[in-house]
């Protein structure tokens, strides 16, 4: 296959996000940009331009009419999607490093970091009447929240914790309801899958777990050679999960930096072994999306290329040999 | 009279008609003539094949699609911008059964690596397998090993004396020495300017000519250091040549001082051309 290489961005990427049909492509990064793309053949539809700080994170609603960013210039913005207008822009005392829209698009979840004195925040604002005031704004305790996803039907709030572990939180109460300890390290990413029973996690600690939402059991896990930033759920036609990351620090040979050596890796969901790999980032892979139809993919990277890859025939036609 | 540029028995020939013609599987191909810059014709020719694929989506996906470009795409054309909007090379996505996942080291890397084998690369500053150049210990241990290293050429053509590069050699006995003719000035000033010289680059602005020749004396016997000056402000230019007695302390001093650091830049060091 041949991958789109979209070069909208001079920084690193930070997350990358289709929108429900699959026919827009999200990309925000620490060069203050958020960008909207064309999927099928990477033409730019156009920039939102207002925020003055990385923009960490991106979402948009399910009938691709709101995009909200949030980024370390302590705003959220929520943008139309159709002309790049800024509707509206909250203020924070930090840096927004999460924000989600629930599945009925009315709520939007939002994570701030805890910085010099202000704790971590959790609130949810309503998008529907869009005001400033949030309609629940939590302090939740324990280790800094780095990812959050809401659970199905709204039940929970999913939040990956720094030191590796998981919580399911109760959207109204802001009570964390139960904590899973999962990972060693960091989590770097948490996908859900597409109806929200299960979530992928990444981790530094170089490995991905499937958990069970409301359980937060882990159901598999994949174990790799390498920190892992990202990792995203095949939709449709294959049992995949797809993650990736990569080293910062460079060890002696030289060789291995230059040559787009970071590999986004596909792992069979369900026997938990590694299938294959696609190389050509320059820089480790930050941020991965998968295509609402399972037909192509996605994947952002520390070098500031956004690498869209529509699978070949033989893709679909696969079958693991036990 | 006026000179045309093309040559006159290049022009009406019968093949010069830009053509196009479509073949049996709906290909087009165009054949046009050019002439380049070097003012060589150029046949150019071009095989389009067009596919028209109907596909059925959403209708918000339609609408979508003929939305008008805002931001910094605001007021662009219709269709992917190459300034932004790339094709990368074919990537092959092989899925397989069996875990051999790692596939397809950098083929070169490995041909050089197995050629390597048999050589024995010794690095001369730690004995790990890998070129002194590229050695981890290259700033710490490196500085110790260079000086009490012995001359590691090959050839040992040259007497004892000239490699210790303590020694004052007279110009006669040097490498390069023409022998017992042409022993006139003219030749000597030459023979120097022959002698072994490496240019070394990205010197940091305050470096002298005496930084450099402590630098490189450890290799031997430097004839000439040269070093680029600003006119104006003296300062560094960031670059110098520096010419050696013997080519094989040169080329010892080579593959030490290249990509060494200096004074928080990375010294780069060649022949000097």
């Amino acid at each position: 296959m041949r991958p789109i290489l979209l070069q909208g961005h001079e920084r690193s990427l930070t997350q990358i996000k289709y929108n429900r049909e699959g026919d827009l492509l999200f990309s925000v990064s620490k060069d203050h940009v958020v960008n909207a793309w064309f999927s099928h053949n990477g033409e730019r539809l156009g920039t939102y331009e207002g925020h003055i700080g990385a923009v960490w994170t991106v979402d948009v609603n399910s009938s691709s009419t709101l995009l909200i960013s949030g980024s370390a210039d302590n705003t959220a913005k929520l943008w139309d999607v159709s002309n790049g207008k800024c509707l509206k822009s909250w203020e924070f005392n930090t840096a927004v490093r999460c924000v989600q829209f629930s599945e009925d698009d009315k709520l939007v979840l939002l994570v701030t970091e805890p910085r010099m004195g202000f704790p971590a925040t959790l609130q949810i604002f309503n998008v529907e009447n869009v005001s400033s005031e949030p309609v629940h704004n939590f302090n939740p305790e324990g280790p800094k929240i780095t990812v959050a996803a809401w659970g199905a039907l709204n039940r929970y709030i999913v939040a990956g914790r720094e030191n590796g572990s998981v919580a399911l939180i109760d959207p109204k109460t802001g009570e964390c309801v139960s904590t899973n300890k999962v990972h060693e390290l960091t989590l770097t990413d948490l996908q859900m899958s597409s109806d929200r029973t299960y979530f992928v996690t990444a981790s530094k600690d170089k490995s991905a777990k499937i958990l069970e939402t409301e359980s937060l059991e882990v159901l598999k896990t994949y174990t790799t050679d390498t920190p892992l930033n990202s990792a995203a759920i095949m939709p449709k036609h294959q049992e995949f999960v797809v993650v990736g990351g990569g080293q910062e620090a460079m060890d002696v040979t030289t060789t291995s930096s230059r040559q787009g050596k970071f590999e986004c890796r596909f792992w069979h969901k369900i026997l938990e072994e590694e299938v294959g790999r696609v190389r050509g980032h320059f820089g480790p892979i930050n941020t991965i999306a998968i295509h609402p139809d399972g037909r192509s993919f996605a994947s952002g990277g520390e070098d500031g290329y956004v690498r869209v890859h529509h699978f070949d025939d033989d893709f679909f036609t696969f079958k693991f040999q036990i | 009279m006026a000179v045309s540029a093309t040559n006159w028995a290049d022009e009406v020939d019968g093949e010069d008609q830009p053509q196009t013609f479509t073949d049996a599987n709906g290909i087009t191909t165009t054949i046009e003539y050019r002439t380049n810059e070097d003012g060589k014709k150029v046949k150019v020719t071009r095989r389009t094949q067009k596919k028209l694929i109907h596909d059925v989506v959403n209708k918000a996906v339609a609408a979508r699609k003929k939305w008008p470009k805002f931001g910094k795409e605001k007021g662009n054309r219709p269709g992917p911008d190459p300034a932004t909007t790339n094709v990368g090379d074919n990537i092959k996505l092989k899925l397989s059964s069996t875990g051999d996942v790692v596939q397809d080291v950098d083929e070169k890397h490995e041909a050089m690596k197995a050629q390597l084998q048999n050589k024995k690369i010794l690095c001369r500053i730690c004995k790990g397998d890998h070129f002194t150049t590229k050695c981890p210990y290259k700033d710490s241990l490196g500085m110790e090993d260079a000086a009490a290293a012995p001359a590691a050429a090959a050839e040992e053509a040259a007497p004892e004396e000239q490699q210790s590069g303590s020694k004052y050699i007279a110009p006669h006995m040097r490498a390069g020495a023409s022998g017992t003719k042409g022993g006139d000035r003219d030749s000597i000033r030459e023979k120097r300017d022959e002698q072994p010289t490496l240019r070394v680059t990205n010197l940091s602005e305050d470096v002298t000519e005496a930084d450099v020749s402590e630098l490189f004396k450890r290799f031997g016997h430097i004839s000439r250091v040269f070093l680029a000056r600003d006119r104006e402000t003296n300062a560094c230019k960031g670059f110098a040549f520096v010419s050696f007695t013997m080519r094989e302390d040169a080329q010892r001093a080579l593959e030490a001082i290249d990509g060494r650091g200096y004074d928080n830049l990375i010294l780069r060091v060649e022949w000097a051309r």
